[in-house]
């Protein structure tokens, strides 16, 4: 096999076996890599009935097939399954420095089963795989057990590692690598936790890859690195990070605002940019493997109320997260609630998502403090959220901590009070830093469709609607206005295919907007030689999307669960998309309709499954029904 | 060309542009912070058709034709794409995208004036009726 190695690892916790197996070549041409791979795999293996956080399920680790090439964006991770949060498909991607590693050791992914009956973790050096009891970790925050482990294997043994929250199962606990990089959606360092495994550890003796064609790989490498260092966007998210534009956000209304109440907030905008956090707190530009636009941050604060030591920055959704959702305008707060989210190991935008709910039933008197345990939750208090609130989710520690530890709509639902009406999640997914009444109307349906919930990188709707995209050879090449939903639906048809070539073949959505159609076409060829035409390409896109869709189908999710709250429906109070209404229903119907999928069900037709080489699959959800 | 009779036109009404938003308090904040020599160049239109803008060092100027030293960033396209993305009705990003606008330098200062564009394009308005040129006016 080309590209990919064709292997993986097969752990059984409970047995304490591990085996190494080589999949079939059709499972890579029909499904790529990545979280695709991954939903085939659950679709041939998976149990629908278990509970995610029971030994019975399955945590999937997967590289795409571009993993190791020196080429920038390539090498990241997807990590899947039944998510606790959700308990619907999800899965989560990872930058850093893992997927190399991973595949210069030999192995395209990672499905671990079972429980370990102790504290333990996963040791992959070349063909040597070991579960190793790892008591002296569990209870550490991530910076302490990755420096650890490192002091004790080698700096170069790449390591994943779950907090106490994923250890106290926390339904949105990160995994970290290299106490940076984090697969931070859906909950996945729950399912680690719950498995008893603190951490992963890799390292490969060479760096040894079999392409399909070296020479042409070469080409489009030479081409494709200068132009995605380049390429504009690149040269300011080197220089200010992924909250570069933060300001321009707020102008057009993307960014969130206590909890989604408002779409404008001018001196926020101006605090909280990546310029500012360039010119005040930022010490190093760093990058995930082999990658030239070097959006990692990493900063220091040094005096105040929020000063912390030389270490990770945050990202974009972080700032807005746990900035301006929650009422904050204080960036020094941001990086060290961002920092501290990442030690107890939890996802620093459903973190947000669920206090500024909280925030707000507060505000309304929907939860008191007898519901909070004495903290009274102000707007802004981010002493209180980084004191308080963040460490009592991270413990589950009383009523509160409970509640809020399950994510909003489970904290909703059990608050009662139509305070579900105020949640800003879709499948119990919490929305991402992006409000679609301001940032694009496709967004709306983009998260609306995703199989994990709301989520800006499921598709590329985002960047499509803003115009950083044009694709000519697959008809995408119409512009659009973010604020109306004119071709909105056609757009997303198209965009779901590329999310999911992208997060399958765990490519990063900053680098691959570079990338051209034939281009894209060109390095799945050279690499994994898996000889596609552009066809071909988008209908394995589109097939790992409506795979998605059906795996959803049979936790029992259906077009209904393809909604999004009030709260992201109704129009937006001021700024810019003040006013404004999002035709959702209508854009949902016509992208049903032009994806061939049941109005009720939620799922493709059985015609259109066969269409895709889904026969199956086509068979096992319609005469189940 | 589409808006312009000749290649002077759109550097008169450009650089008048830039001239009226260095008195108003808050672009001029804006541009001070891009702390940058700009070209702005229309060459494709015409060999003397480009204006420079300079932000450096707590000071404003503007001129046509081309900056005596280096630019620290170019920003290449058409005149009429100028006069579209200065009347805000171009989308930057789109017009990057798909080449019509051509960036070389840094380009972190673009996003510092990214969000005053509806207020340049409010004088923009007034620069045109002032010129007598109603009849460009982009509505």
């Amino acid at each position: 096999m080309n590209g990919n190695t064709g292997k993986i690892i097969n752990v059984d916790l409970d047995k304490g076996s591990i085996e190494t197996e080589l999949l079939p070549e059709e499972y890579y041409t029909g499904y790529i890599g990545g979280s695709g791979l991954a939903a085939k795999l659950f679709w041939e293996r998976g149990s629908f009935s278990a509970d995610p956080l029971s030994p019975e399920a399955m945590l999937i680790f997967m590289n795409g097939p571009f993993a190791g090439l020196k080429l920038s964006g390539a090498s990241r991770n997807s990590v899947a399954g039944r998510s606790p949060l959700t308990g619907n498909w999800g899965d989560s991607s990872c930058g850093g420095y893992f997927a190399p590693e991973l595949r210069y050791a030999g192995y395209d992914g990672i499905i671990i089963k079972g429980k370990a009956e102790k504290p333990s973790m996963l040791l992959i050096e070349d063909e040597k795989i070991h579960i190793l009891p790892a008591p002296e970790y569990w209870g550490k925050g991530t910076d302490e057990a990755n420096r650890a482990i490192k002091e004790k294997y080698g700096k170069n043994y790449r390591t994943l590692i779950i907090g106490p929250a994923g250890e106290n199962l926390v339904k949105y606990a990160i995994i970290l690598n290299e106490g940076h990089h984090a697969f931070g959606r859906a909950g996945f360092g729950a399912v680690m936790g719950s498995k008893n495994l603190k951490a992963i550890v890799v390292k490969a003796s060479a760096k040894i890859m079999k392409l399909a064609d070296p020479e042409k790989y070469e080409e489009l490498r030479a081409e494709l690195n200068p132009k995605i260092k380049e390429a504009l966007a690149s040269d300011v998210m080197r220089e200010n990070g992924t909250a570069a534009n933060l300001e321009g956000g707020v102008v057009s209304g993307d960014v969130p605002i206590r909890n989604y109440t408002s779409n404008y907030w001018e001196e926020m905008g101006q605090e909280l940019n990546g310029g500012v956090l360039t010119e005040k707190y930022l010490t190093k530009r760093r990058a995930c493997a082999y990658c030239s636009i070097a959006c990692k941050r990493v900063v220091e604060v040094k005096e105040g109320p929020f000063a912390i030591p030389e270490g990770p920055g945050p990202e974009y959704e972080t700032i807005a997260a746990l900035g301006s959702l929650i009422g904050s305008m204080d960036l020094a707060a941001a990086c060290k609630a961002g920092r501290v989210c990442n030690d107890l190991g939890i996802d620093t935008i459903s973190a947000g998502g669920t206090i500024a709910w909280a925030m707000e039933a507060f505000e309304r008197g929907d939860i008191t403090e007898k519901d909070t345990g004495g903290i009274k939750l102000l707007w802004g208090d981010m002493e209180t959220v980084i004191e308080k609130i963040l460490p009592v989710i991270a413990a589950r520690e009383g009523a509160f901590g409970m509640l809020l530890a399950e994510g909003s709509l489970s904290a909703a639902v059990k608050t009662g009070k139509d305070t579900i009406n105020y949640t800003a999640q879709c499948k119990g997914l919490e929305v991402p830093m992006h409000d679609p009444r301001g940032g694009g109307h496709g967004l709306a349906l983009a998260y609306a469709v995703s199989p994990r919930g709301a989520c800006h990188v499921a598709s590329p709707m985002l960047f499509l609607e803003m115009g950083a995209c044009f694709y000519p050879e697959i008809g995408f090449e119409y512009e659009l206005e973010p604020m109306t939903d004119k071709d909105k639906a056609e757009t997303a048809v198209i965009a779901v295919a590329l999310g999911a070539l992208e997060n399958s073949a765990c490519f990063c959505q900053f680098a691959d907007r570079e990338i051209a159609i034939p281009e894209w076409v060109g390095l799945f060829n050279s690499v994994a030689g898996y000889n596609w035409d552009v066809q071909d390409m988008m209908m394995a896109g589109t097939r790992v999307f409506y795979l998605k869709r059906l795996i959803n189908y049979l936790f029992g999710r259906t077009a209904k669960d393809d909604a999004l709250t009030l709260r992201m429906l109704e129009p937006a109070r001021d700024g810019e998309p003040e006013g404004v209404v999002i035709n959702f229903e209508g854009m949902k119907n016509k992208f049903y309709e032009l994806m061939d999928m049941d109005p009720v069900k939620g799922i493709p037709s059985f015609k259109k499954l066969v269409e895709y080489g889904m026969g199956a699959e086509a068979k096992r959800v319609w005469q189940e029904t | 060309m589409e808006y312009w009779k000749d290649e002077n036109e759109p550097i008169k009404a450009f650089v008048m542009l830039f001239e009226r938003a260095m008195a108003d308090e808050e672009l001029t904040g804006g541009m001070k912070k891009v702390n940058q020599l700009i070209l702005f160049d229309y060459t494709e239109n015409g060999p003397n058709c480009s204006f420079w803008v300079d932000c450096r060092n707590g000071e404003l100027k503007v001129g046509p034709g081309k900056p005596a030293e280096p630019p620290d960033m170019t920003m290449s396209l058409s005149a009429d794409d100028a006069h579209r993305s200065w009347s805000n009705k171009l989308n930057p990003v789109m017009a990057i995208t798909r080449r019509k606008i051509r960036v070389k330098g840094s380009a972190t200062g673009l996003l510092k004036l990214a969000p005053k564009l509806k207020k340049v394009a409010a004088i923009y308005v007034t620069v045109l009726k002032d010129l007598g040129w109603e009849d460009k006016i982009l509505t």
